[in-house]
């Protein structure tokens, strides 16, 4: 019924889809030409600082299609009923957030092609990386599969339940695996932890909270009114209030860290605190505005279920997660490694023009992908009783 | 089989860097990227305050974090080599994964901003896939165990000077620069040190001058917490790697 109700099927669909394009081409270009012509030296990455932005762009991305996996199994695995209306939006949002992820960090490595025979002909079965390769791979196919099932109306079938259950284990299996390419380097203090797959989660999901919040209103061209009531009251009840109860657990796993951090004697942890992250007035302004700020504003049950700080918060806490996850994979590297006085301070770094292409080139490409969705998908698709059931119901407006 | 192992004695050397320059021409690497270097690094304050320096290659880990992070097995020991680590760069993917890894930092990616201008690799642009080709190159290529040029996009490290330690008579235990049936097999960095302060050998031979100096001289292995176990060891006072303090925060203790 609501399919009409979708504005990217109309014409604000074809300006973004066009601005979509136009960034990617443009990001695309910059990348190439200057890959082409000076390889990896047109990044700001160095033998001793060698992961840099793209690599928190993909993780970013990652963790977000995660997250939005996770979500998507609340309805799917777990029958939280009133997760229904979003389910099918969020495995699309997690197959292409991913999608493009993989792309930046495509753009990234040495030697692209190599990695296709490399990884599967060798079989180090003792990296990480090897296992992010499999899971993430495996995480696809079953999103894939499981948006097929969804798709073809399929929503309580035993298969779909069973592809269902399994593209959650997918997603706990890559994500987890993810954080552990971090958290098991104990030469590298900052992200040694053996509990970084729960905090990947949890702010994988908050992201990936953030990413749906957002492109459901972009979608209804930021008007509750033109969804389809079930929605509108998820948007108005369970949903928001997970929102902040996500947004709260963020905050205390980053406080956690770093009380743990600036408390550590350990120069190669403590420094990294005190004098990187909060000696930026960058990653204060994502700390307090791009997740305290949302999560006070949630906090407040009037706000919680206003549209339009629903989208401001979500926009907030994309930008303070994407932050977040670069001062993460660059913190892990700022305290020089057995570098004597060759390297008297932390290492400087700030990403190259080309390492911003590929940012953009990871958030045109999703952004392109997601408006072909919504166009030529029935993405607020939903099991036929659940529509019903509340269609009927009155609803108190946003 | 032999395990190829190194003794560095700090007593002897005066960080003069013939070793990373010795390095650097034989294997042909650009400007910063000194898979032998050599550290330097203050501690304490007047009136005790130290300047220590200690040589730096590749520790050819007994227990290597770069081999087991590498999703390609493009890093990898070799037991049948004396255990060195090398990189195949036919199979290396550009992640860099074990540059985060290496607890030594003495892994390069050569592909980066240039240390100095002119940038060699404008000066001598790469030919036959090479990453750059300077007119004099050592005649030893051996792309899968990283010896050589690499091409873009790979990662390089010090192999022992394998191609030269590859050609000694079986059996040799001791590299010895002054034995004159062995010098040319001698890696580079031992063969150039003037107070001969490097030392090369079989650590799996009892005997071997290597051995002895560890026994002897108390041999310590660096960063040994992390558990790395270096089949390179360092002999004399100042053999220990003081923690980071930014050059603005001088050691107040
Ligand atoms: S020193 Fe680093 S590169 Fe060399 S073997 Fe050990 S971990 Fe690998
Ligand atoms: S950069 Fe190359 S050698 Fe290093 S881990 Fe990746 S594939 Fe292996």
């Amino acid at each position: 019924m609501n399919n009409n109700s979708n504005l990217l099927k109309g014409g604000m669909g074809v300006v973004l889809l066009i601005l979509s394009a136009v960034i990617l081409v443009v990001s695309l270009f910059v990348a190439l030409t200057n890959l082409g012509s000076q390889g990896h030296a047109s990044f700001n990455t160095s033998s001793t600082l060698p992961w840099g932005q793209p690599i928190a762009t993909y993780l970013y991305f990652a963790l977000a299609s995660s997250g939005l996996g996770l979500l998507a199994s609340l309805p799917l695995v777990f029958g939280f009923k009133q997760y229904y209306p979003v389910a099918k939006r969020c495995v699309f949002l997690a197959f292409v957030i991913l999608i493009s992820g993989m792309a930046v960090l495509a753009l990234e490595l040495g030697n692209v092609f190599r990695m296709l025979w490399a990884i599967p002909l060798n079989l180090q079965v003792q990296s990480a990386m090897f296992w992010m390769g499999v899971f993430y791979a495996l995480d696809l196919l079953f999103l894939l599969w499981k948006f097929s099932k969804l798709d073809a109306g399929e929503w309580d079938s035993k298969t779909s339940k069973q592809v269902g259950i399994a593209s959650f284990i997918g997603v706990l299996l890559a994500s987890g695996n993810l954080a552990l390419i971090f958290g098991m380097m104990s030469m590298r203090p900052f992200w040694f932890d053996g509990l970084l797959p729960i905090y990947f989660y949890f702010t994988g999901v908050t992201s990936g909270m953030a990413a749906l919040v957002f492109f459901v209103y972009l979608a209804h061209g930021f008007s509750r009114d033109r969804m389809h009531p079930t929605l509108q009251s998820l948007l108005s009840g369970a949903l928001p209030k997970m929102f902040a109860a996500l947004i709260g657990g963020t905050l205390l796993f980053i406080a956690a860290r770093a009380i743990t951090g600036v408390y550590s004697n350990n120069p190669e942890i403590h420094l990294v605190w005190s004098d990187y992250l909060f000696a930026s007035s960058l990653y204060h302004l994502s700390l307090w505005v791009g997740l305290l700020l949302p999560f006070l504003l949630m906090l407040n049950g009037n706000f919680r279920n206003q549209a339009g700080v629903q989208l401001l918060v979500s926009v907030l806490v994309f930008l303070g997660l994407f932050a977040e996850r670069f001062y993460f994979v660059v913190g892990g590297q700022v305290v020089p490694l057995f570098k004597g006085t060759w390297y008297p301070d932390m290492i400087a770094y700030t990403p190259s023009l080309t390492e911003w292409a590929l940012t953009f080139v990871g958030w045109s490409l999703a952004l392109l992908l997601i408006v072909l969705g919504e166009r030529f998908l029935n993405l607020s698709a939903m099991p036929d009783g659940v529509a019903e059931s509340t269609s009927a119901r009155p609803l108190a407006a946003g | 089989m032999a395990k190829w192992g190194m003794v560095i004695d700090l007593d002897k050397c005066t960080g003069c860097q013939a070793c990373t320059t010795a390095c650097a021409m034989e294997n042909n690497t650009l400007p910063g990227e000194s898979w032998q270097d050599v550290l330097f690094y203050h501690e304490g304050e007047y009136p005790s305050g130290q300047m220590k320096w200690l040589p730096r290659p590749c520790m050819q880990c007994e227990k290597p974090s770069c081999v087991y992070v590498c999703p390609t097995r493009a890093t990898y020991k070799d037991e049948n080599a004396g255990g060195i680590v090398f990189v195949d760069w036919n199979k290396c993917i550009g992640c860099k994964y074990c540059m985060i890894a290496c607890p030594y930092g003495v892994r390069f990616y050569a592909d980066e901003k240039p240390l100095i201008e002119p940038d060699m690799r404008e000066v001598y642009p790469g030919q036959n896939k090479q990453l750059w080709s300077p007119p004099y190159q050592n005649p030893d290529e051996d792309w899968r165990r990283g010896i050589g040029i690499q091409p873009p996009g790979v990662v390089s490290k010090c192999t022992f000077c394998y191609h030269k330690v590859s050609k000694a008579p079986a059996g040799t235990v001791d590299f010895d620069e002054d034995n004159p049936a062995v010098k040319e097999y001698v890696p580079a960095c031992v063969r150039t040190c003037a107070p001969k302060a490097r030392y090369f050998g079989d650590l799996d031979a009892p005997d071997s001058q290597v051995n002895q100096l560890i026994g002897d001289k108390h041999g310590v292995r660096l960063k040994d917490h992390t558990g790395n176990k270096p089949q390179v060891y360092y002999l004399g006072a100042g053999a220990g790697v003081p923690a980071f303090t930014p050059a603005d925060k001088g050691d107040k203790s």
